[in-house]
């Protein structure tokens, strides 16, 4: 059984007054495997990002169901949809969403707070992963204090510390530079050899590219995906960029 | 540019800040119409020709130079904040192609509209209430009331004047802030990083030893006078040390908080705590002068209320009996006596020809002197008195000789003094050792007679400085030993005092008449003779007097309380406001990484409770320990009633903090709302 199942995913904004309807997500169906790293790639307003929420339980679809490691999202009742968010989901988004009131250590507490850890095993699991990610000198430094590149790592240890059953990114390497982004997608490379399940939603070519597999989405649907296979990053650079521009050209799937 | 452009431009800009404007506009209407108000009763002169007037008018006039002095501080502090968060408007405008001036004219208009608005909607609600604030004070007062209603032109010139310098310097204000800012720092103000606050231990310690000096101050003093004195060194020490403790103690206090990991780490406590010591830096002074103006209201009301309520008491206290005469000569001379006899016989006389039947009469002569008690000694010797700025207040005494004949017959004991000897007797705590020097003389200290001195004195417990009684053998050979004492100007320090009080049995008119006559016939008698003073009181005569002192006092209280409250909501309000958009981009975090609306909720009642209930614990500490000094001050109005000034603390204390715990309840619905938009 997959870890993640979208199945016929559907999503339609209304503005307040019943006028115009824009349909956001037409017709999505994917699955994603434990262990895998996936990458969703899109052009902006493409429907990316809400196919992100629907996954992260942040919004709902308005038809299609999601299943992730046999719960259906859409049964979890509304006062548990946050912690059933935090149990299961760790969450990467592009503008960090760091706490600027608290440390990074406390940052990356925070889930764990909510779940009413205490603190020795808090520090038990940070300690755990914080050598990998390269925070361990910068732990006690406000988010203000620290560069970008930094500021993600230290989100992603938040997604990480409560051992989700998956990761979800929103354009992780948005926000920065071209070197902090290389560190970011090895250090992604590496949290997914450890057999954490990835999904990662950009619109960076090399970004995607580091990826076992990428999908393709253009105006609310899945429009292509390919496989890494046995090929390397260079190789998949390639093959993506041949596949966006064809996206570009308005071709036919 | 087209006209009216600057106008439209301050207009919109307002209606954009809707909720921060229009509080601040209620605001400063509300000044407007109280200032109306206080002039209007104070100098109008709409009191004129009422009977027992003077003294609370005179009360409220004095209340309009609070009001004018509080509310441009209160204005000035609102504009400040007000314009800080529009400092990224203008900043968009001098982008857009604005230069200074431009933007300059812009504040103009603005601050121009709010006088303008303020002043008319203030006039109109003020001389609306005018008439019902003039009931409220002459029923307080205990005055007749007028049934015509009255606008006072000159009420009106003063407040359109007053309102128009104090808005005047707000926008030279506003436009030196904005002047000294150029474009970029204006859009980016508000948005950059923010430090999380270092826990200032030397600030903390500071006012700590700043509000303990104030406090230890407060409870030390012992003697009316010296509060009168020290009153304010405390109530500036306490007020110093508050902004010093809340700025930098409770960022202290949360640090410390934090390093206790098992209580940190916890869902009720992790955020509200860091929350709280990122932002106590700033609101510290913003809760202190919360705390400071609670206290103020609380101490206001309290001791304002307690003098009305107590009226009757201090007026008792006062004029024990229903005609009361005093007469006082500096010095000594041998006819004395005799004078006194005379004008016991002259009142008694007088007073039986108006068909008074005379009862309790207490007609009796002391010899005074005054200097620095000390172990059981009185300084008379001036040298040690010459620089009056080193005299300690509490050490000041007044010595008063009694006959043993006389206190016998007056007052029906059965003593015995031998000389060398006396009876001693103090209403004050003062330690008086075996033998009591005075000047060069001692006594030997037979008996005390504490208890019995309120018969002498009924004012003795408030007295301005302690006064010690000393029966003695001879009054007479006692005084001549300080016959040689004359003080600074060479006035003699030995003062004989003459007192006759007595019941008359006459209804109130015949009192107040007897003593009017009484007092003619007291001026007839010693006129030209050398008294430095002399005067003939009926207790019903100053009743009014007391009513209206005290009704006065009262009043005043409760217009500065209600100004003061609603100054105290504003600063709550845009605190919170200003808080709730911070936080709302905090709690989108907050909830994307798992909090569910029930703990974020929670987590800000915590935090909100804590922030409301801390300037309201500090205010009533400040109140309980501001309190003993406040029953010294009420002593000087003949107030001896602590457990009525305490029950008074506590009602308003009840009052206050129902409207408090009300004003907590919609500030917070308000926050809740910004923070949970938040999507």
């Amino acid at each position: 059984m997959s870890l993640l199942e979208a199945k016929n995913i559907k999503k339609i904004y209304k503005t307040r007054f019943g006028g115009a309807s824009v349909e956001a997500l037409k017709n999505v169906s994917f699955t994603v495997e434990k262990g895998e790293y996936v990458a969703i790639m899109g052009e902006s307003g493409s429907g990316k990002t809400t196919l992100l929420n629907i996954l992260a339980a942040l919004d709902k679809a308005t038809e299609g169901t999601v299943i992730l490691d046999g719960m259906d999202l859409s049964k979890v009742k509304d006062k548990d949809v946050a912690g059933f968010r935090r149990d299961n989901l760790g969450y990467v988004f592009q503008d960090f969403n760091l706490l600027d009131t608290f440390s990074l250590e406390d940052n990356i507490y925070l889930p764990l707070v909510l779940a009413g850890k205490k603190y020795p095993e808090m520090k038990d699991r940070l300690d755990k992963i914080s050598g990998t990610l390269g925070i361990s000198e910068i732990l006690k430094k406000y988010p203000y204090e620290v560069s970008g590149g930094q500021k993600q790592r230290a989100a992603v240890a938040r997604a990480l510390i409560t051992e989700p059953r998956i990761i979800l990114a929103d354009e992780p390497t948005g926000a920065l530079d071209s070197k902090s982004s290389d560190e970011l997608l090895s250090l992604f490379k590496k949290v997914n050899q450890t057999g954490q399940t990835i999904l990662m939603v950009t619109h960076s070519t090399k970004a995607a590219s580091n990826a076992s597999r990428v999908l393709f989405i253009k105006d609310g649907v899945i429009f292509h995906q390919i496989y890494k296979g046995s090929n390397t990053d260079r190789q998949m650079y390639q093959m993506i960029s041949d596949t966006l521009n064809l996206l570009a050209g308005g071709g036919e799937r | 540019m087209k006209a009216g452009f600057y106008p439209k431009m301050a207009v919109s800009g307002m209606r954009k800040n809707g909720r921060l404007y229009v509080p601040y506009l209620i605001t400063c209407i509300l000044m407007v119409s109280i200032f109306y108000i206080f002039h209007f009763l104070g100098f109008s002169g709409v009191m004129n020709g009422m009977a027992g007037g003077g003294t609370a008018t005179q009360m409220v006039g004095m209340g309009t130079y609070i009001m004018a002095v509080f509310a441009t501080i209160f204005l000035f502090y609102t504009q400040s904040t007000l314009i800080k968060g529009r400092k990224k408007e203008f900043g968009l405008y001098s982008i857009l192609g604005m230069n200074k001036r431009n933007i300059g004219r812009i504040i103009l208009w603005e601050t121009f509209i709010i006088w303008m608005v303020a002043v008319s909607l203030g006039l109109l609600s003020g001389i609306g209430l005018s008439k019902l604030a003039e009931l409220g004070f002459t029923k307080l007062i205990a005055v007749p009331t007028r049934y015509s209603f009255s606008v006072s032109g000159s009420s009106v010139v003063t407040t359109v004047i007053l309102f128009a310098v104090i808005f005047f310097m707000i926008y030279l204000n506003t436009v030196r802030q904005i002047r000294f800012a150029d474009p970029a720092q204006l859009i980016s103000a508000g948005k950059s990083g923010e430090k999380p606050p270092k826990a200032n231990w030397a600030i903390g310690i500071l006012g700590l030893v700043f509000l303990g000096s104030g406090y230890i101050l407060a409870l030390k003093i012992k003697q009316p006078i010296s509060a009168l004195v020290w009153f304010f060194i405390a109530v500036i020490l306490i007020i110093i040390g508050t902004y010093l403790l809340l700025i930098s103690g409770s960022v202290i206090m949360c640090r410390l908080l934090q390093k206790n990991k098992s209580y940190y780490y916890r869902t009720n406590h992790f955020v509200s705590v860091s929350s709280m010591a990122y932002r106590m830096k700033r609101n510290g002074a913003g809760l202190a002068s919360i705390c400071i103006l609670l206290t103020m209201i609380l101490v206001m009301l309290s001791s304002t209320s307690a003098l009305y309520t107590g009226e009757e008491q201090c007026l008792d206290a006062r004029y024990p009996n229903e005609i009361g005469a005093f007469a006082c000569k500096y010095g000594y001379d041998e006819t004395l006596p005799s004078q006194g006899e005379k004008l016991d016989e002259i009142l008694k006389t007088a007073a039986e020809a108006k068909g008074a039947e005379v009862k309790n009469n207490y007609t009796y002569s002391v010899y005074s002197i005054s200097g620095y008690f000390e172990n059981s000694r009185l300084e008379v010797n001036l040298n040690s008195l010459t620089d009056m700025a080193f005299i300690d207040y509490d050490k000041v005494a007044q010595i008063m000789f009694i006959d043993d004949d006389e206190y016998n017959r007056v007052f029906g004991h059965d003593v015995n003094v031998n000389p060398g000897e006396a009876i001693v007797g103090t209403a004050k705590r003062v330690d008086i050792g075996d033998t009591i020097t005075v000047g060069d003389v001692v006594f030997e200290v037979t008996e005390r007679f504490d208890d019995k001195v309120a018969e002498i004195d009924p004012m003795a417990t408030g007295a301005a400085s302690p006064t010690i009684y000393l029966i003695v053998d001879d009054v007479e050979a006692t005084a001549r030993e300080y016959i040689r004492y004359s003080d600074y100007n060479g006035e003699p320090m030995l003062a004989w005092f003459w007192y006759s009080r007595f019941d008359t049995g006459l209804d109130e008119e015949g009192q107040i008449a007897l003593a009017e006559e009484l007092s003619g016939k007291i001026k007839e008698e010693l006129n030209g003779k050398g008294f430095s003073n002399y005067y003939c009181e009926s207790h019903e005569a100053e009743r009014g007097d007391f009513v209206s002192t005290f009704g006065g006092l009262f009043f005043l209280g409760i217009l500065l309380s209600i100004i003061f409250l609603v100054s105290c909501v504003l600063i709550i309000y845009y605190k919170q406001i200003s808080e709730g958009f911070e936080d709302q981009a905090r709690f989108t975090i907050m909830k994307k990484v798992g909090m569910n609306s029930e703990e974020i909720k929670k987590s800000v009642n915590s935090q909100m409770l804590l922030v409301f209930m801390f300037p309201v614990i500090f205010a009533c500490i400040h109140l309980a320990v501001v309190l003993p000094i406040v029953d010294k001050l009420l002593m000087l109005f003949g107030l001896f009633n602590m457990p009525l000034l305490i029950a008074c603390a506590l009602v308003c204390v009840l009052i206050c903090g129902l409207f408090y715990a009300a004003i907590y309840k919609v500030t917070s619905v308000a926050y809740l709302k910004i923070v949970s938009s938040a999507e």
